[in-house]
């Protein structure tokens, strides 16, 4: 049972993230608490374990579908939004172009030069 | 008919059901026309939802309510982004600069221009809010929404188009500036184009996937720490 015992990890860490955020009043969220605390709980014991690899390649695997229920909403809100539309539009197209050209120029300016080869081709990753 | 359907509905189970069809089918469709980076097939699993809705003229609040126990499921999948981060720690080890002096501005900004240009359009504080997040994964993002309000299907609706335009932007200039490191294109997909811009780095090849989901996560990371706090300073 690989996958509950993965399952009931994620779980834990969870509560533990919402214990965090409601006992020190953090404005995250109790999985984004719950993640930086499982990251580090991984850091120290330096390895992810088969239980938790099995659950969280699974869950991550699902996440566009555990997302729907939001996107369908998409197709209900034309009359809530009227009249911002031409607002949303330029900000999305014209603010990730912007941001697009940003990162890329950031990135060109300070990352390190390598061989062409170092570059696209890498040791195999550990996962 | 009518009496069938809302004694169905009563439980989330047909919610459920409808969710998991349509998301299999789109996926189907999704190979079958091989794989377009401009149309993830989350897209056309929620048209579909949202038409069958539409004609069996079942509300979308009905069907909110049972598919979101679905959503619960968000929860420890937010947790488990962990893993994927923690196996790109030999990345940030060895590249932990350009990183560092890269990544804020750069998840700072993709926040920003949108925010400042929605405001500048007169768009309300609502609106604003639920574009605020457009570059964060979706999991994270709800998160955020809740933090700092907004309408989370808003903020879908520019989470994906932002991942779409992301990718399509990173590919242009990649052309036009003649731009071959894997490792910039992978990053800058993952920072602005989130999920949908981590798949498109991982046909790139495996290097560009890898700092892909290394820029997706310390983007999310980072918003999630700043955005809230940026909105209690400005909006108390």
């Amino acid at each position: 049972m690989p996958l509950l015992r993965g399952f009931l990890w994620l779980l834990g860490f969870l509560m533990l993230g919402d214990v965090a955020v409601t006992l020190f009043a953090l404005p995250i969220s109790a999985g984004v608490a719950g993640m930086l605390l499982f990251t580090a709980w991984l850091l120290l014991r330096r390895g992810v374990g088969e239980d938790i690899a099995t659950a969280s390649q699974s869950l991550i695997g699902l996440l566009a579908m555990l997302i729907m229920p939001g996107v369908v909403g998409v197709f209900f809100i034309a009359d809530e939004f009227a009249g911002h539309w031409l607002a949303v539009a330029v900000a999305l197209v014209i603010g990730t172009l912007l941001s697009v050209l940003t990162t890329l120029a950031l990135m060109l300016r300070f990352m390190p030069r390598t061989p062409a080869s170092d570059a696209t081709g890498e040791p195999a990753a550990h996962d | 008919m009518i009496e069938l359907r809302d004694h169905l509905f009563a439980t989330p189970i047909p919610a459920i059901a409808l969710t998991l069809a349509a998301y299999l089918i789109s996926l189907k469709l999704f190979t079958r026309m091989g794989r377009p980076s401009w149309c993830p097939p989350v897209l056309v699993a929620a048209l579909m939802i949202a038409a069958l809705l539409g004609l069996m003229g079942v509300d979308y609040n009905d069907y909110r309510r049972g598919a979101g126990w679905l959503m619960l499921l968000l929860g420890p999948a937010t947790v488990a982004l962990a893993v994927p981060l923690y196996q790109q720690k030999h990345h940030i080890i060895a590249l932990w600069r350009p990183i560092l002096i890269s990544l804020p501005p750069a998840a700072l900004l993709a926040a920003l221009y949108s925010v400042g240009l929605a405001w500048a359009l007169g768009a309300s504080p609502q609106v604003i809010a639920s574009l605020a997040p457009k570059s964060v994964t979706a999991p994270i993002a709800i998160g955020i929404i809740e933090q700092i309000g907004g309408s989370i299907p808003l903020m879908m609706g520019g989470l994906l188009i932002t991942g779409v335009m992301a990718t399509t932007f990173v590919g242009l200039f990649a052309r036009w500036m003649n731009i071959t490191d894997q490792r910039i294109l992978g990053f800058a997909l993952g920072v602005n184009g989130h999920a949908i811009g981590t798949v498109r780095a991982f046909e790139l090849g495996p290097t560009a996937g890898a700092f892909a989901s290394l820029g997706m996560s310390l983007t999310g990371i980072f918003s999630a720490l700043f955005l809230p706090l940026a909105w209690k300073v400005m909006w108390g």
